[in-house]
């Protein structure tokens, strides 16, 4: 998987709303016209399906006969469309570090599926350079095998060969810090250990675009302090990254900017110290 | 707002975020390759197909005492339960000379034929977090299970090969012809786990009536009968004797069983089903490449 070294990305991000700003954006245009863009996003939508739940529909003024065949089909179709992304766009440079922020179920995680490729969109385009990676807390890989199999089919799936996976073995293993665990099946780990490994498998394989699904929480103080680093030489070696947190302060540490979503459109983007500010207020008052 | 001093393209609309990706080279993510793209992807990742689908087969019996030992033990117990009922107390020994052997064969291979069915329906569905995380052509999912059903079924073979000796037949030429029946048999069942995978993705309530269909299966491809000797009277019996896990199974007793002839218009049937199956599973699992994923 390895890399055309020209993938990062700066975020440019056009909302509706906000495409007023003409004056001062043509300025920042200029700017960016220099960099090369990794990402770029182009209104994209993404609905997908759930099965076996329906949303309630009531209503006062709902008829007997209607509310009646609403229930039933709480048992029979039970089929939600979910909208969960609803038109974002947005360009990435190469060498940015972009944090994304937003409250439970804004569409953060599907935003960054749709990125990676990993989930349709129903409507608009994403454009990437090079090759991406996804790390997220439920990328389980195949909890009944051994850790030392899931780094085997976690690296070849990610596109490397088995001697590349086998030379970098002792890396992984090393790296994520579970020592004999990785001989026992990946459902004895705990939960920080597998997401250590899965972080450790993903990133085997520098990618050009790395995508962090809150990924980083459940590890300890000194693994959040290892990753930091390893997201950092990912950047150096001209990468662009994604972090979906909660933790203003991770961030803030780690990310020059931030696109803050709300039911799955961008309310705002910019400066990550700016845009978490501003996302404090808005969760304090809120 | 800050997003105007961060800038962006300007307000063009998509059109002009889609040039500025083209300026720059950038590939739309998520399209579906062409065919010889797909191959030629999923050529590049035939070691994970490889260790995804020795892995599978590896683990299924990791989770006991015996460990490796059941997957020899568990087609044994099998074929002695199927010699018990359909031998002894139905007697369904009607037309064949050595029925152990011809029963062992027929439930060994029809289980694995069927295995690779019902896992097949679900390759995607049930791997769903991984198709979410990790970027890979799909159908890989559906071609490892049938891969690890085929390996899964190497041990039993041994089994399969010892009770036929102990049964009194000999070893003969025909023999030589046992990994070409195995090579058709992987192909055809690859062949409907990529047709089972794309339709239960599409609609998943059929994945209820692969079960009966598999039933139907069972008692229509003379398992534990002889086609020939029960369905031979009626008229339809050829449609019986040349559907293809019918085929299969006579394929497989002709080359270890003496009083069943090796017949090269079977051999042809065979062969034409598994490059049929095959290349339409192929091409009907790739027409949906780009939908994988969404539910």
């Amino acid at each position: 998987m390895a890399a055309t070294d020209d993938a990062f990305e700066e975020i440019d991000f056009e909302d509706d709303d906000d495409l007023d700003d003409g004056a001062p954006e043509r300025a920042k245009q200029d700017a960016d016209a220099e960099r090369t863009p990794s990402v770029v996003v182009d209104d994209v939508h993404v609905r997908y399906r759930v099965f076996g739940g329906r949303k309630r529909v009531s209503g006062p003024e709902m008829g007997r006969i209607r509310a009646m065949f609403n229930r039933s089909r709480r048992h029979v179709g039970a089929v939600t469309e979910v909208h969960a992304v609803r038109g974002v766009s947005f360009v990435a440079h190469h060498g940015e570090s972009i944090g994304i922020i937003g409250r439970n179920g804004a569409g953060k995680s599907t935003l960054l599926r749709a990125i990676a490729g990993l989930m349709p969109t129903s409507s608009g385009a994403v454009y990437v350079a090079g090759t991406s990676s996804l790390l997220g807390v439920n990328a389980a890989l195949v909890s009944s095998l051994t850790g030392e199999r899931n780094v085997m089919i976690g690296g070849l799936a990610l596109g490397l060969t088995p001697a590349q996976v086998r030379e970098r073995f002792d890396d992984i293993v090393e790296f994520a810090g579970i020592g004999d665990f990785i001989d026992l099946p990946m459902k004895a780990y705990s939960s920080g250990m597998a997401a250590r490994l899965r972080f450790a498998i993903s990133t085997a394989a520098v990618p050009d675009v790395l995508m962090i699904d809150e990924a980083l929480a459940t590890g300890d103080a000194e693994f959040r302090e290892r990753s930091a680093k390893k997201i950092e030489e990912i950047r150096g070696h001209a990468g662009t990254v994604f972090l979906v947190s909660h933790s203003m302060r991770s961030i803030e540490r780690m990310c020059d900017r931030a696109i803050w979503i709300e039911q799955g459109q961008v309310v705002a983007d910019g400066p990550a110290r700016e845009i978490t500010a501003e996302y404090r207020k808005a969760t304090k008052k809120g | 707002m800050t997003s105007a001093e961060r800038g962006g393209t300007a307000a063009g609309g998509p059109s002009e975020l889609a040039q500025l990706a083209a300026r720059s080279g950038l590939k739309k993510v998520g399209s579906r390759p062409g065919l010889p793209e797909y191959v030629r992807t999923l050529w590049a990742r035939r070691h994970f197909l490889w260790v995804l689908s020795t892995s599978r087969s590896y683990s299924r019996n990791q989770n006991n005492y015996l460990g490796q030992l059941w997957s020899v033990l568990s087609p044994l117990t099998l074929a002695a339960v199927y010699y018990l009922v359909f031998g002894l107390l139905l007697d369904t020994r009607a037309g064949t000379t050595n029925y152990p052997g011809f029963l062992t064969i027929g439930v060994f291979i029809f289980m694995a034929i069927a295995a690779s069915m019902t896992a097949g329906s679900t390759a995607v569905t049930s791997n769903i977090t991984m198709v979410r995380a990790l970027d890979f052509p799909r159908a890989v999912l559906p071609l490892s299970v049938a891969l690890s059903e085929m390996l899964t079924l190497l041990p039993a073979i041994g089994v399969m090969i010892v009770i036929v000796l102990l049964t009194g037949e000999p070893i003969t030429v025909t023999w030589l012809l046992l990994p070409v029946a195995l090579v058709l048999i992987l192909l055809f069942s690859a062949g409907c786990a990529m047709i089972a995978a794309r339709v239960v993705v599409a609609a998943r309530d059929l994945r209820n009536l692969i079960p009966v269909a598999i039933r139907l299966l069972r008692y229509v491809s003379g398992v534990f009968f002889s086609i020939e000797a029960y369905a031979g009277r009626f008229e339809w019996g050829f449609v019986l004797e040349y559907q293809p896990v019918a085929v299969y199974l006579t394929l497989m007793r002709s080359v270890l069983l003496q009083d069943v002839a090796v017949d090269p218009t079977m051999w042809l049937t065979g062969l034409a089903w598994a490059v049929v199956l095959f290349l339409v599973g192929f091409v009907v699992f790739w027409s949906a490449e780009e939908k994988y994923g969404r539910d």
